[in-house]
């Protein structure tokens, strides 16, 4: 469903490339978490899967990149849109504003597309039940809180049903509740298995309980590829300029200690507990 | 639903059920009749006459008398004042301390002000009775572009949160003073740097914005589609080319007088 | 025509609503602080500067429309032919690279100001009978009792109040575009009056 091929990318303007030679394929369905630190080149990886690298930041991009069958600078963006999806940080900028309710606001993208009628009250009122937003359907969108107002944006978009999502740091403004809930609706999606999932995220516990796969980008290209467990264990995090979940450290710990085996490090409480008993 | 600074009341009445077209064709026709009508008088009947009872038609009427006496007394006041005192060489009708109120000023000031009643007034009916966001739906399947849409609707609901912005700035002057104590330069002085991070901070939004907007194919070219549906009738449909035919007729009958 | 197309992009389409939310919020806060200012017109004059001439106008249009017929200030509407030549000329300003010294942006305002007044005032005039039921009216007052006649008044008072307010409403925008971070101001191709 995604593949990139030694794909380097620089911002117009910039001294260097964001992206160095990044490959990755992505199989249809699986859900893909992507971590890094800060510059590693993640936000510009989501801006590069949905197309608004090249089309919106322009800039020089080589190498190949291809989404759910389009190869991305050679399609528009807006072609793009309705096939591949994106939620970012910002609940308030992801409103559009032209809407005065939430369910007009979820059928904005549809009316866009040109979808029937009828369809579109079917595909909002799944939307939003999926995202638990089925009760506010009357409500301006601006009346939000911020975690309703992030559950609305993917609402949006999985209205459109993309068949790729791409989600970039979707949590990072949102209080504890909110993160739940999105995690929540994010794995009700994941499990339907219709829509591949790449995921931007910080909060480690959550992507090991939930991600089909980690991959770590570090100054534009890929540090490390693998299971949850396997890469949120390993060495390659702090590598990479990441911190491992309180959870691995303190097993790594019992294990230098000689209290635990060597087996694939826990990163969330219930693996701690496991691992511990 | 709140609707951003927007003046729309819901109610349940015909006068809010009627196409929104329709009624932007009678304010439209208000408009040019406030320029064509003959003499003083003719403003004040059309509100009385035609207004109100659309006004109590539509339940809105206290509030439509609220929001016209806001608008227009203050104007009235300043004009019947200003242009009533000062009328050079007019003929004094009473007096007022040194100064005399003049027949002509007074004349001049109920002509404007019966004008200014009718335009506002017919607009506010408008506000007050339809939804912004379905009068551009409207707009928008008569081939009105739908960019314009977007800017119409997405201001009036973004407003309240930049007047939110606004607003602690005020509260937080205010807390230091400024209002009370503050000479004019002091509040100029203390002011003007806060505008510009406002706006700077407002304006990187922008690029966040623009690609959410894409990301719901928002430019794309084909047709779209309209989830709100707007009841009309032949006979609003007629009603409307009636009312907006009495434009040109108005325009000419003034000119000719 | 094809220029106007592309003056329009999604960028500049959602920046409109943006600076007309500004003009109004940093308008209204200005009159209820009671300076004798409108600033009513920051926004406006940004998008002419960052996006050209016909987007400026664009905004100075609907933002007096939307200012006006909302019902929120209804005297705003009358003026949307002028604040389209404020955001047209600040367009034009900022592609004559008259932002890039300190001096010319005042003189643009200046400018600006007077041209505003001048359409002004036989709006005002004939629209509103000359007074507006603001405190800038005691302009008209003093005018008046001077024996000037309803539409030299109206301009009387126009030119006090406008060339001044444009001449700060200038230097906010310039102050605000030298702060913006170049990438941002590298996607507005006209912004080369200004960067």
């Amino acid at each position: 469903m995604i593949t990139v091929q030694d794909l380097t990318y620089t911002y117009p303007g910039a001294t260097g490339p964001a992206l160095s030679r990044l490959s990755l394929t992505v199989p249809a369905g699986q859900v893909c978490a992507v971590i890094g630190a800060n510059g590693a080149g993640k936000s510009t990886l989501c801006h590069a899967l949905t197309g608004f690298i090249p089309h919106f930041f322009r800039g020089t991009l080589e190498g190949e990149l291809r989404v759910a069958g389009l190869s991305i600078p050679d399609t528009q963006l807006a072609e793009l849109a309705g096939t591949i999806g994106l939620v970012f940080q910002n609940p308030f900028n992801q409103i559009t504003g032209a809407r005065f309710s939430v369910l007009e606001e979820v059928a904005f993208g549809l009316e866009n597309l040109g979808i029937a009628r009828e369809e579109i009250l079917d595909r909002c009122r799944s939307a939003l039940e999926l995202t638990g937003l089925q009760d506010l359907t009357d409500r301006s969108p601006y009346d939000l809180s911020g975690g309703q107002m992030q559950r609305l944006a993917i609402a949006s978009m999985l209205a459109m049903r993309p068949r790729v999502l791409v989600l970039d740091e979707p949590t990072a403004q949102l209080d504890s509740a909110g993160t739940e809930a999105v995690f929540l609706h994010l794995r009700q999606l994941a499990s339907t298995g219709q829509t591949t999932v790449l995921l931007v995220e910080h909060k480690l516990e959550w992507i090991a309980a939930f991600a089909d796969r980690v991959l770590v980008l570090s100054e534009g290209s890929l540090a490390a590829d693998g299971p949850p467990r396997q890469v949120l264990g390993s060495a390659d995090l702090e590598r990479a300029g990441l911190r491992p979940s309180r959870y691995t450290l303190a097993a790594r710990r019992a294990q230098e200690l000689g209290l635990a085996s060597a087996a694939p490090l826990p990163v969330t409480l219930e693996q701690a507990v496991e691992f511990l008993g | 639903m709140s609707q951003g600074f927007s003046l729309y009341l819901a109610r349940d009445s015909g006068l809010h059920r009627l196409h929104p077209l329709t009624k932007l064709s009678l304010a439209a026709t208000l408009l040019v009749a406030a320029f064509a009508l003959p003499g003083p008088w003719s403003s004040y009947a059309v509100f009385l006459l035609v207004l109100l009872p659309l006004a109590a038609w539509g339940k809105i009427l206290p509030e439509f008398l609220r929001s016209v006496a806001r608008s227009v007394l203050p104007f009235a006041l300043s004009l019947f004042l200003i242009q009533g005192l000062l009328w050079p060489g007019g003929s004094p009708v009473a007096q007022l301390g040194p100064l005399s109120l003049k027949a002509e000023g007074l004349a001049f000031a109920l002509a404007s002000t019966g004008r200014i009643l009718m335009i506002v007034s017919s607009f506010l009916l408008l506000a007050l009775s339809t939804r912004p966001d379905l009068l551009m739906i409207a707009l928008a399947q008569r081939g009105f572009p739908s960019t314009l849409s977007y800017i119409v609707v997405t201001t009036i609901q973004i407003v309240p949160y930049f007047q939110g912005k606004a607003q602690a700035i005020l509260d937080a002057q205010r807390s230091r003073g400024l209002e009370t104590e503050g000479g004019l330069r002091r509040r100029l002085r203390a002011l003007l740097p806060l505008i510009v991070p406002l706006v700077l901070s407002s304006l990187l939004d922008v690029e966040e914005r623009a690609i959410a907007l894409e990301a719901r194919a928002f430019g794309r070219r084909g047709t779209k589609t309209s989830l709100q549906v707007l009841s009309d009738s032949r006979a609003q449909s007629v009603l409307r080319w009636a009312i907006l035919a009495l434009a040109p007729l108005l325009l000419v009958a003034g000119l000719v007088r | 025509m094809a220029r106007i197309r592309q003056d329009f992009g999604t960028l500049t389409l959602v920046m409109i609503p943006v600076a007309i939310a500004i003009n109004i919020a940093v308008g209204q806060l200005i009159y209820s602080l009671k300076i004798p200012l409108y600033l009513d017109s920051i926004g406006t004059v940004l998008v002419g500067v960052l996006a050209g001439p016909w987007a400026g106008a664009l905004t100075g249009l609907l933002a007096n429309l939307i200012w006006g017929l909302s019902g929120l200030n209804v005297f705003y509407a009358p003026f949307a032919a002028v604040a389209a030549v404020i955001g047209l000329m600040a367009g034009l300003f900022g592609e004559g690279g008259w932002l890039r010294r300190w001096w010319k942006v005042i003189l643009a305002g200046l400018l600006t100001g007077l041209v505003a007044a001048a359409i002004s005032a036989p709006i005002s005039a004939y629209v509103f009978g000359g007074v507006t039921g603001s405190g800038q009216d005691v302009l008209v007052a003093m005018f008046r009792g001077m024996g000037l006649g309803i539409l030299p008044a109206s301009f009387g008072q126009g030119v006090t109040s406008d060339p001044l307010d444009k001449m700060v409403t200038y230097l906010l925008v310039w102050l605000i575009v030298r702060g913006l971070p170049s990438r941002f101001k590298a996607r507005f191709p006209r912004a080369g009056g200004v960067v």
